[in-house]
């Protein structure tokens, strides 16, 4: 054995005296895409384009990728399903090392900022900006870029989420949202003349009285710890991070504040969160009888999940209501919004470039796509206009707590378009945001001292984040 | 007289005895095997019974032990949603092609390990082994790269050619050859018999458990690939049956439907099961003649 | 004689060529790489695209060993490790031998004993959660709401036991890593069992018929007959346990979740090659190499030790 470790001791010096010599690579800075005098040239081109859509979104998709193709009959688009959010993260990182990533790419803020530390994310202002003027196979013609009416039409915080980055630069659009939404059981609310809370004060008053009435209940689930910490950090105005160093701006006194109200709120046995209770918050908001809950925060698309089971006599057990999530100030409301973006990616070809920007323009600013993608999703549209779209119009329409739940959480969406906000992205940023999450589900439930627990959370959370950067 | 019948009586007595103390032996042993067996299949159980689910149901904050409503749509959407044919030809076809190979590299090697003479043999042979103790995770990133610039990109090569090695497979066999007797070979090689023919003609039929062993572990490894085919192989002509199944269930919210993802784990599984039930006797002659001698 | 000789050389790396050759490109060169990285100081993947240079040095390494809760990654890999591989083991001997010594049953039985081999660890882990899971909430305070204890603790009440906080929010690191051993186990049975189960029918019979004559007990028989002619299959079962036990990260994910501890205490069961996955995610190749690196010495040195142990003990 002796012999082997000699060998390996060997290889190891081989190794290191061939590295020695090398680190020598070239440096240079990624820039910014421009547009190529001339714009689209019409030349054959495929592009592809990596996203996460189950099959009948899928359906939805392709139907409008065969409308597009009508009129760029030379862009071939190849849309792949690539499991889930995290499985496109990981194999594009992979794809990049070796020049091979897709042409658009569903993707998260960080998922950008990751991409972005190769820089091959194409920035998309000279594209937004651009006159040039493209003739379609129709005979029609568009201009490349996008015209003041068609900038004024994204809904403000959805389109401000691809500037997130730092340096000011757009890099994503916005594909379809959603956000967080407060589901409550408003036959209960009704029969006990409680009235929904729009604050947070509100929300404490109402959960005692809840208690008050059925003891055995946790008045409020809240789906995911992580959303309501940042969420909170927006609604006061507190720090959270930073897209530029330092980065984890998180552990101030605001924020333990806010944490500590919560644990009191917790050991009242006011509420729980998914990860304490240990299953779906919403089977606690849906069941009947035991113990059950009258609220439940979560995503605006999940609220079919919200929706008791239909009895023998084909109605529900309970209506469900749908409100904005409680607020700090309600005057300046603050919800999260989440949900896909897309990013185009560098390539040597221009034209690839300038054909993915074509496709993703036609699916992000056309009414028509955007009304069915999100009527099939539960998702909501990105363009103001679509709620004026007749068909989405219908939809929103038959709004109510039981068969239509999802246009009713749909028109909830519609009705708090300013009050959408995106935290910074950059390297590390889902790492804060595991770690603030972390941080609050041990805060609420840990026992001990309040101040000792809440400062060991923060404390380690900050320690965490800055290794993992 | 009233000696021997004392001696029979003694003997009466002892195989009472022994056979009381026999039946409780057997007693406690289906026992203790029922029960583990039990606890072996209650996963199984659940699997299945969360199958045939609705998402409701299976959000429930109460687990139920029997479905309400039996949801046998879950197994047709796990089987519709990817077009299941395709998928199973193609695994079909990876999976014997890169078997036939892998058992022709594996003898070959195993037989210079086993039955040939060389320098460095076993510093050679531990240096493979060494190889089996570092996280596969990591080569992921140097094969991607290499694999690209092979330009095997979306073909069936990149499913096959890079795993066609394995240091286990090649160790399992070794071990098999050397159990046969060193006589035989030298008995050969004085008839002037050669090596391929004498590999051909005795070793592979003496060994033929293993390598079928081997074949079914194969077999299995390309049904069960996942990480790998995905990153290289995700076009619709090359895709393989779990990668095929597993990206089918994600829910609009970006959820899971894990109803019919159990669906599709147990439709994928369900093969594999067959073939040991079919093939368990090849499988445990094969791993029992191999693992001797150090 | 010695041309014979030389001719076998020339021969043996003929037949060995088409192997090494695959595994040069596909083995060697990713662990060269490997080393490369680990030894080139904040390596990332994506910064070398953009150009970036990196300079030599042992900074990973450093890092890997900074960090805050290294010393719990390897205590939680070693820990699982020493607990699950003997259990495992003993549990499979155990039910191998009983399984030999039936015959009513013995083949639906094997079959039965095999099924976990052929199933994802993750999806099986899910359903061990939900059998461990409470669901419920504010466990400890005055209002601690129950409702359902999970199968497991249902079971323990029913004998008259006081349920246990498995691997929920407050839950204790032991309770923690008694499931993790439970699972793992679980999961490690099948194999050894095979593998155990096809060397007791490979055994001579006449060892036993001439035991049987001598009139030895059976504790005896088996101490002194089935233990050492199984002893390379026991060392075999123990050095893979071993190398797969430090490999840990599926079966934690597979119970606790990406999370990696129970909701209060996130990472709380973390292990090295979690770690390691934790490093590629945010594309820091340099440090997850420098952890692998640091886990094959350690995996080295002990199967080296199992080898050493096995050479005293093992029969041949």
């Amino acid at each position: 054995m002796k012999k082997t470790i000699v060998v390996l001791a060997l290889v190891l010096a081989l190794v290191m005296s061939v590295f020695a010599g090398g680190g020598k690579e070239k440096s240079g800075a990624s820039s910014t895409f421009q547009v190529p005098e001339g714009g689209y040239d019409g030349s054959a081109v495929t592009i592809t384009f990596y996203h996460t859509m189950g099959s009948n979104l899928a359906e939805v998709l392709a139907q409008y990728i065969e409308e597009f193709n009508a009129l760029y009959p030379n862009i071939t688009v190849n849309a792949t399903q690539v499991g889930s959010y995290d499985d496109v993260r990981d194999q594009i990182s992979t794809e990049i090392t070796v020049g091979n990533q897709p042409n658009i790419a569903y993707c998260y803020p960080d998922h950008v900022a990751l991409y972005n530390m190769a820089g091959v994310v194409a920035t998309l202002d000279d594209l937004i900006e651009s006159s040039e003027v493209v003739t379609r196979a129709d005979g029609s013609t568009e201009t490349l870029g996008l015209t003041e009416a068609q900038k004024a039409d994204f809904i403000e915080g959805y389109w401000n989420e691809g500037k997130q980055f730092g340096d000011g630069l757009m890099y994503t659009l916005p594909w379809s949202k959603s956000t967080e939404v407060l589901y409550y059981n408003k036959t209960f609310f009704d029969n006990n003349g409680i009235k929904v809370p729009t604050t947070w004060d509100e929300m404490e008053e109402v959960c005692a009285a809840i208690k008050a009435i059925d003891p055995a209940s946790i008045p409020l689930g809240y789906d995911s710890e992580g959303n309501w910490f940042i969420t909170m950090t927006e609604q006061l105005e507190s720090p959270y991070t930073s897209a530029l160093e330092p980065h984890y701006l998180f552990d101030n006194e605001t924020n333990r504040e806010f944490v500590k109200r919560f644990r009191s709120w917790y050991q009242k046995g006011y509420l729980t969160t998914q990860t304490l209770y240990g299953a779906y918050t919403s089977g606690l908001f849906v069941a009947e009888n035991g113990t059950r809950s009258y609220m439940s925060i979560g995503s605006s698309a999940g609220a079919t999940h919200q929706r008791p089971t239909k009895g023998a006599d084909g109605n529900y057990p309970f209506e469900v209501g749908i409100a904005t999530i409680p607020q700090v100030n309600p005057d300046r409301p603050k919800v999260i919004s989440q949900g896909p973006s897309v990013c185009i990616f560098n390539k040597s070809n221009p034209q690839e470039v300038i054909a993915s920007w074509l496709f993703v323009k036609y699916m992000t600013t056309s009414t028509d796509f955007q009304a069915e993608f999100s009527m099939t999703s539960g998702y909501v549209p990105v363009l103001k206009s679509v709620a004026d779209h007749p068909v989405y119009k219908e939809f929103v329409s038959k709004a109510n707590g039981g068969d239509y739940i999802s246009a009713l959480s749909a028109s909830v969406c519609l009705s708090q378009q300013e009050a959408y906000y995106t935290s910074p992205a950059f390297n590390g940023s889902s790492t804060a945001r595991s770690q603030v999450q972390n941080l609050l589900a041990r805060s609420l439930s840990a026992q001990g001292n309040d101040d000792e627990v809440i400062d060991k959370a923060f404390k380690e959370a900050i320690t965490e984040c800055e290794y993992q950067n | 007289m009233s000696i021997i019948t004392m001696h029979e009586r003694d003997i009466q007595k002892t195989s009472l005895r022994q056979k009381v103390v026999f039946a409780t032996v057997q007693v406690l042993l289906y026992a203790f095997l029922l029960t583990m067996a039990l606890i072996v299949l209650f996963p199984f159980y659940w699997m299945v019974i969360s199958s045939l689910k609705t998402l409701d149901e299976y959000r429930e904050s109460v687990p139920t032990f029997f479905p309400r409503r039996i949801m046998f749509s879950n197994y047709r959407e796990a089987f519709t949603s990817a077009s299941l044919g395709r998928l199973f030809l193609n695994t079909l076809y990876v999976g014997v092609v890169s078997t036939l190979l892998s058992l022709v590299i594996t003898i070959l090697s195993a037989f210079a390990f086993a039955r040939l003479e060389f320098k460095g043999k076993n510093i050679l042979f531990a240096g493979l082994l060494a190889t089996m103790m570092i996280p596969g995770e990591l080569f992921t990133i140097t094969n991607y790269s290499t694999v690209t610039r092979l330009g095997w990109m979306n073909t069936y090569t990149v499913l096959i050619v890079p795993f066609l090695v394995s240091v286990f497979y090649i160790y399992l066999l070794r071990q098999n050859f050397m159990q046969i007797p060193d006589e035989l070979y030298l008995a050969a090689k004085v008839d002037g018999t050669g090596d391929l023919k004498y590999l051909l003609k005795v070793m592979i039929p003496l060994s033929l458990p293993t390598l079928i062993s081997i074949t079914i572990l194969k077999m299995m490894g390309a049904w069960n690939s996942y990480i790998w085919p995905r990153l290289v192989a995700n076009d619709q002509a090359h895709r393989l049956i779990t990668n095929g199944l597993r990206n089918a269930f994600t829910e609009t919210t970006g959820d899971v439907n894990y109803p019919v993802q159990m669906a599709a784990v147990a439709l994928v599984s369900l093969p594999l099961f067959l073939v040991f039930v079919f093939l368990r006797k090849y499988i445990m002659k094969g791993v029992s003649r191999s693992g001797i001698k150090g | 004689m010695e041309m014979v000789e030389n001719r076998h050389k020339w021969k043996a790396w003929l037949y060995l060529s088409p192997a090494i050759l695959l595994l040069l490109v596909f083995t060697v060169w990713p662990i060269i790489n490997t080393v490369r990285m680990a030894f080139l100081e904040n390596y990332s993947g994506l910064s070398a695209v953009r150009g970036a240079t990196f300079s030599l040095g042992i900074g990973n390494f450093r890092s890997v060993i900074q960090y805050p809760k290294f010393l719990q990654c390897m205590k939680n890999t070693v820990l699982l490790c020493i607990l699950t591989v003997p259990i495992s083991t003993f549990l499979a001997l155990l039910i191998a031998v009983c399984l030999n010594s039936i015959k009513f049953l013995q083949k639906p039985l094997q079959t039965i004993f095999f099924l976990p081999y052929v199933t994802n660890s993750i999806a099986i882990g899910m359903v061990f959660a939900a059998m461990f899971n409470i669901v419920g909430s504010f466990y400890g305070t005055e209002n601690e709401i129950v409702v359902t204890a999970g199968i497991i603790n249902n079971i323990i009440e029913f004998f008259g036991g006081r349920r246990v906080n498995w691997i929920n929010a407050g839950s204790s690191y032991l309770a923690n890593i008694t499931v993790m051993t439970v699972y793992i186990v679980w999961n490690a049975l099948p194999f050894k069992i095979l593998v155990l189960l096809g060397g007791l029918q490979s055994i001579n019979r006449q060892y036993y018929d001439a035991a049987k004559v001598d009139g030895t007990p059976r504790r005896r028989i088996f101490l002194r007959i089935t233990v050492p002619l199984l002893s390379p299959m026991i060392a075999y079962v123990v050095i893979t346990g071993f190398i797969g036990g430090f490999k840990e990260y599926t079966s934690i994910v597979g119970i606790f979740g990406e999370k990696m501890g129970p909701a209060d205490d996130g990472g709380r069961l973390n292990t090295m090659v979690g770690f390691i996955y934790d490093a590629l995610s945010t594309n820091k190749q340099g440090r997850a190499s420098a952890a692998a690196l640091i886990l094959f010495l350690i995996i080295l040195v002990v199967t080296l030790i199992n080898m050493q142990v096995s050479k005293k003990r093992v029969h041949y």
